[in-house]
């Protein structure tokens, strides 16, 4: 009989339901949207590294040195190629080859680098039929002035055989070479492959008589035992790998990255569906508040309080299924979507068990939780309700909500200061923090009733002043069921939080660097290299360092290595041309670190001990360890960071030096900019920036961070106007009789549907208020906690907040036009009967 | 007490004639279509003289409260005429329709239907306020102390008795002086004292103030403060009686028990 209450109802209450049904179905979309995404895009990177060095049983490489991955993977140290003979000899190897791979930036026609945005450009040597790839035309290339390109890159930059291209490589001047041949690589998703013979391949991407690494077939042996087996035959820094074990890093390299991917993902989804919660709770509660005297009726006749619970909560089980399934169906409409805008279109999505599984999950569980408490407060309703004209549901103190609000406020407070300031370290920090965030919005949707009566009034009173008896009501309407307006607004807040968070981040990101820019950098120009992996050829050093005007052009290298077993970043060049650029403070010390020396800052050398004079055991990336004399210890530097290494130093240990950029000093004028850009004009992938440039271009990744950030975070928002729709709808037909009375005493259908709206976005603007102080006080908070790391300067984006609040209001407009249209539409009389 | 009763002749009523404030002529309301139709007001031809106090009787489903709503605007006719004074209703334009309700008609309902969120004054201004006009402060005075609310007109709705709820109503429905106020059976949801209360203030508004009231009611001893009854059986007005008594009322209504009696 029960079962026959909840289906009547849930049949009674469609358009209630399907109100509610969208905040399950967006959230759902998210998760199941990111889970197929996500899949899909890790089956296609599965099939794509299938074909990855196929025919290798063994390969030998250099030991990596640092914990960090290499830093593009082209790092390790090289292999003697004089150790390909001596592998030939060991029973079971066939056909040792050496590879060699690095950076090659090809220059189409147009005169820009095809490429570098993301997808590595690589230049390899030709193997034959070795190589992972197949020449279909023309043939393979020979000699210093020859080179074969992989399909795709021929096409994009106009290219054919016979052609002459435009090369860019890390190790000297761009040179213009011979397109010999076209080869087939199968799917690269971007990347770009240039091919030489070995001998020009060692000498423009690595070191004359070296390889990358060496790689080998199996003659009748299995990996496992020629890996054995070649492993003890290898000098010291090289090891054996079996192919498997080649090709399941390169899957897993691309597998942790697509689960950092989906884990980002899933966070903003799990926000989203935070605040789809928040509309399932009100909308529940609202629905059972209007039913309250027909439950009242069930337990006067005999309905158990568990009875009507279960009652309640099937109908939330009933809508957890249907938006799951709609939610799912949307999610992998999304996926689709994302699939052709960034995947490479081949293949169909992937839809794993688990993927729907959790859907559902998700769906059900959010809905049932969110409706438990609504459900249980049903069953307190007085059977004596029934028969009474003024039903009340028991409704606790305020005094109890304001204890708890303020308590779970304070504890994530607690939490967030714990996660930004104590020691935990990255994910646990990360936890923390979030799950701090998590509890400051419970703590403040807790109070923001108690909050929500003095702000309402205030932000009523231009509503009242302007639409006069409207807006008078439309205040009052707001005032009136301050834990309704407060659980509507808060779901705004949410995302409003997280929004404002991200933006004085943001702000706080401009200014910084500004900032920085502007005390801490003391070179006039910049040369970068918009190829992610290129760095700065040291020829453009010399031709720059030609140019009138230019008194250096100084190459900054960055570097890894190991110092007691941990990891330790360091900067090495020239130290008086970069302690110049980098406005380096000594404290104590000589600021030449010699030849064979090492600077620190302030912080590390106290945390190591040592001052000038000691000693720091350095492992360089060959492998081999240093004792570098500490000859200075300067102040804080953002630019240098913790250690400064004496350029010979790094050059010894460094089989390809490769500047990341180069700090050019003229004089403090700026007129040599042409210059530069002229000595480095054949080079494309060069960008000479002077501090405004280098503001700018700063200023213009922040902002797609921010921009990024902000649309993820969209959702959480839309999610929240259907909550105010769904909050405005219901009023409305709770106040059917009051809207009909004031319809009979004479309120026009235009000053009804002005009374709806601007109570509506009395909740939106009360939201985004709310939302916008958590959001000031959570950038301030990271701001604080980050200003050691770079984050120096506190800016709280006033401009753009002002907007979010004016969106906020036309989210109110937006939000109210359903409702509003509904209560001008309802028959005066019928409005007037209903009981 | 002038002579004039209502007329419930076609020459006397036709609209716009005469000194009426409301009139409806032939009036026909059915709901529903072909079986399920249902005639709730069968040709009603009738005039509300201005300055009286009139009452609309008739036993269930007579086509009372119907006829109430088509004359004050808040339902259509399915053929016939409707005025207020000399507007012709039918046909009118929701917007026209609000506007007339606000600026000439009164409401009063069984069920009060105070905005619960506004004070007592604020309910009583509230027509005002929604016209966006000043009241007449010594009118309202005057309004106020009549209904004997001045120690409660700071008080929601909630912190009011029934009887005050609906004194509150009337005041609402008087302060803004409509040409006629329609009252929904003004005492089906009081006790017999507060219901006396009301119909005394009631019919004071109309002896002192001059008002037009029309009143829906099934309770003899209610229609007896008004100054005349129109009886209503079938969707049609049957009888009247002036100055009319409980007593008479009662025995008149009656006749509507008995099958054939009082009918036409």
């Amino acid at each position: 009989m029960m079962t026959r209450v909840t289906l009547r109802n849930l049949a009674a209450h469609k358009i209630r339901l399907l109100l509610t049904g969208i905040s399950v179905i967006l959230g759902v979309a998210f998760v199941a949207g990111t889970l197929i995404f996500t899949d899909t895009m890790t089956k296609q990177f599965d099939d794509l590294f299938g074909g990855i060095a196929k025919g290798v049983a063994v390969d030998v490489r250099a030991k990596p040195v640092t914990t960090q991955p290499g830093d593009d993977g082209m790092s390790g140290e090289p292999v003697p190629a004089a150790l390909v003979e001596q592998l030939k000899k060991i029973d079971g190897v066939k056909d040792p080859v050496g590879n060699v791979l690095g950076y090659t930036a090809v220059v189409g026609r147009d005169g820009k680098a095809i490429g570098g945005q993301g997808p590595p450009q690589m230049g390899m040597n030709w193997i034959g039929d070795l190589g992972d790839y197949t020449l279909v035309q023309g043939r393979a290339p020979s000699g210093e002035r020859e080179v074969a390109l992989d399909r795709e890159t021929a096409k994009k930059a106009g290219y054919g055989v016979g052609d002459t291209a435009k090369i860019i490589v890390s190790s000297g001047a761009p040179r213009q070479m011979t397109v010999t041949g076209v080869l087939d690589v199968g799917e690269m998703m971007g990347s770009t492959i240039a091919v030489f013979d070995t001998a020009t391949a060692q000498r423009l991407l690595l070191k004359p008589g070296f390889f990358s690494d060496i790689q080998m077939g199996s003659q009748g042996v299995d990996e496992k035992t020629l890996r054995d087996r070649v492993a003890a035959q290898l000098p010291n820094g090289l090891e054996a790998v079996t192919g498997e074990q080649v090709r399941e890093d390169a899957k897993s390299d691309v597998a942790s990255i697509m689960d950092f991917f989906r884990i980002f993902l899933l966070v903003f989804a799990l926000i989203s569906i935070f605040v789809g919660a928040f509309i399932i709770y009100n909308t529940f509660s609202m629905l059972v508040a209007q039913r309250s005297r027909e439950l009242a009726l069930l337990r006067a006749i005999g309905a158990a309080r568990p009875q009507v619970t279960r009652a309640v909560l099937g109908e939330a089980v009933a809508v957890g299924i249907v938006g799951s399934t709609f939610g799912f169906a949307l999610g992998a409409g999304l996926a689709a979507v994302l699939q052709s805008t960034v995947g490479t279109g081949t293949g169909g999505l992937v839809f794993t068990v688990q993927t729907v599984l959790v859907s559902y999950a998700v769906g059900i569980l959010v809905t049932v939780a969110s409706a438990y408490f609504p459900a249980r407060r049903a069953a307190k309703t007085p059977p004596v309700a029934a028969m009474r004209d003024d039903v009340a549901l028991p409704q606790r103190s305020m005094r109890i909500r304001l204890a708890l609000g303020t308590l779970l406020a304070l504890l994530g407070a607690a939490s967030i200061t714990l996660g930004l300031v104590g020691d935990l370290g990255g994910t646990a920090a990360g936890t923390t923090v979030g799950l701090g965030a998590l509890l400051v919005f419970l703590g403040v949707t807790m109070l923001a009733p108690v909050i929500s009566i003095p702000v309402v009034r205030v932000l009523g009173w231009p509503a009242a002043r302007l639409l006069r008896t409207p807006g008078r009501l439309a205040r009052q309407n707001a005032l009136r069921n301050p834990r309704r307006t407060a659980a509507t607004a808060s779901a705004l807040m949410i995302g409003l939080a997280l929004i404002t968070t991200v933006n004085v981040i943001g702000a706080s990101m401009r200014a910084s660097v500004d900032q920085q820019i502007d005390e801490q950098f003391g070179a006039d120009f910049m040369v970068t290299s918009t190829a992610m992996t290129g760095g700065v050829p040291l020829d453009a050093a010399e031709k720059i360092s030609k140019v009138p005007g230019v008194t250096s052009a100084a190459p900054y290298y960055a570097g890894n290595g190991v110092i007691d077993g941990k990891q330790a970043a360091y900067v090495a060049g020239d130290a008086a041309a970069l302690g110049k650029a980098a406005k380096l403070e000594m404290r104590s010390g000589d600021a030449d670190p010699g030849t064979n020396g090492i600077l620190l800052d302030q912080d590390t050398a106290k945390a190591r001990g040592v001052g000038v004079g000691g000693t720091v055991p350095m492992k360089f990336a060959d492998g081999r360890t240093e004792n570098l004399r500490v000859t200075g210890v300067y102040a804080k530097n953002d630019m240098i960071g913790p250690r400064f290494v004496a350029e010979d130093v790094h050059l010894a240990h460094t089989a390809r030096p490769r500047a990341m950029l180069l700090m050019v000093d003229a004089g403090g004028s700026t007129t040599a900019k042409a210059g530069i850009e002229a000595a480095v004009a054949d080079n494309p992938t060069l960008e000479v920036q002077d501090q405004a440039a280098m503001k700018d271009q700063a200023r213009e990744q922040i902002d797609m961070f921010v921009t990024g950030l902000t649309m993820l975070l969209i959702m959480s928002v839309i999610i929240a106007a259907v909550g105010v729709v769904n909050t405005l709808a219901l009023s409305v037909i709770e106040r059917t009789r009051e809207i009909g009375l004031l319809r009979a005493i004479g309120m026009g259908r235009r000053q009804l549907r002005r009374m709806i709206r601007a109570e509506s976005i009395v909740i939106a603007v009360f939201g985004a208020l709310l939302g916008m102080s958590i959001g000031v006080l959570f950038g301030t908070a990271l701001q604080q906690a980050l200003s050691d790391q770079g984050l120096a300067v506190l800016s709280i984006p006033f401009g753009t907040l002002i907007v979010y609040l004016v969106i906020a209001a036309i989210i109110g407009v937006l939000a109210a036009l359903w409702p509003a249209w509904r209560a001008g539409r309802m028959d005066v009389l019928k409005a007037i009967a209903t009981e | 007490m002038t002579n004039t009763a209502p007329s419930t002749t076609d020459a006397h009523a036709a609209p716009g004639a005469g000194d009426f404030a409301a009139s409806a002529h032939r009036v026909v309301k059915a709901y529903g279509r072909g079986d399920a139709e249902v005639i709730a007001l069968d040709g009603v031809t009738v005039g509300i003289p201005r300055g009286r106090f009139t009452a609309i009787m008739g036993p269930s489903g007579s086509g009372k409260s119907t006829l109430m709503h088509c004359m004050a605007g808040l339902d259509s006719v399915t053929s016939g005429e409707v005025s207020i004074g000399d507007t012709v209703l039918t046909g009118m334009k929701d917007k026209h329709l609000t506007r007339l309700r606000r600026d000439k008609i009164g409401f009063v309902f069984q069920a009060f239907n105070l905005v619960p969120t506004l004070t007592a004054l604020e309910n009583i201004t509230l027509p005002m306020g929604i016209a966006g006009r000043k009241p007449d402060a010594e009118w309202l005075d005057r309004v106020i102390d009549t209904v004997g609310l001045r120690p409660r007109l700071k008080h929601r709705p909630a912190e009011l008795s029934g009887g005050q709820q609906q004194r509150v109503a009337c005041a609402r429905a008087l302060a803004s002086r409509p040409e006629i106020i329609f009252a929904d059976e003004p005492t089906g949801n009081l006790d017999s004292r507060s219901g006396a209360e009301v119909l005394e203030f009631l019919r004071a508004s109309v002896r002192e103030m001059g008002q037009t009231i029309v009143m829906v009611t099934h309770d003899p001893s209610a229609a007896a403060y008004s100054d005349q009854v129109l009886f209503l059986s079938d969707g049609q007005i049957v009888d009247t009686m002036a100055q009319p008594t409980a007593e008479r009322v009662l025995e008149r209504m009656k006749g509507f028990d008995q099958p054939g009696v009082g009918a036409r």
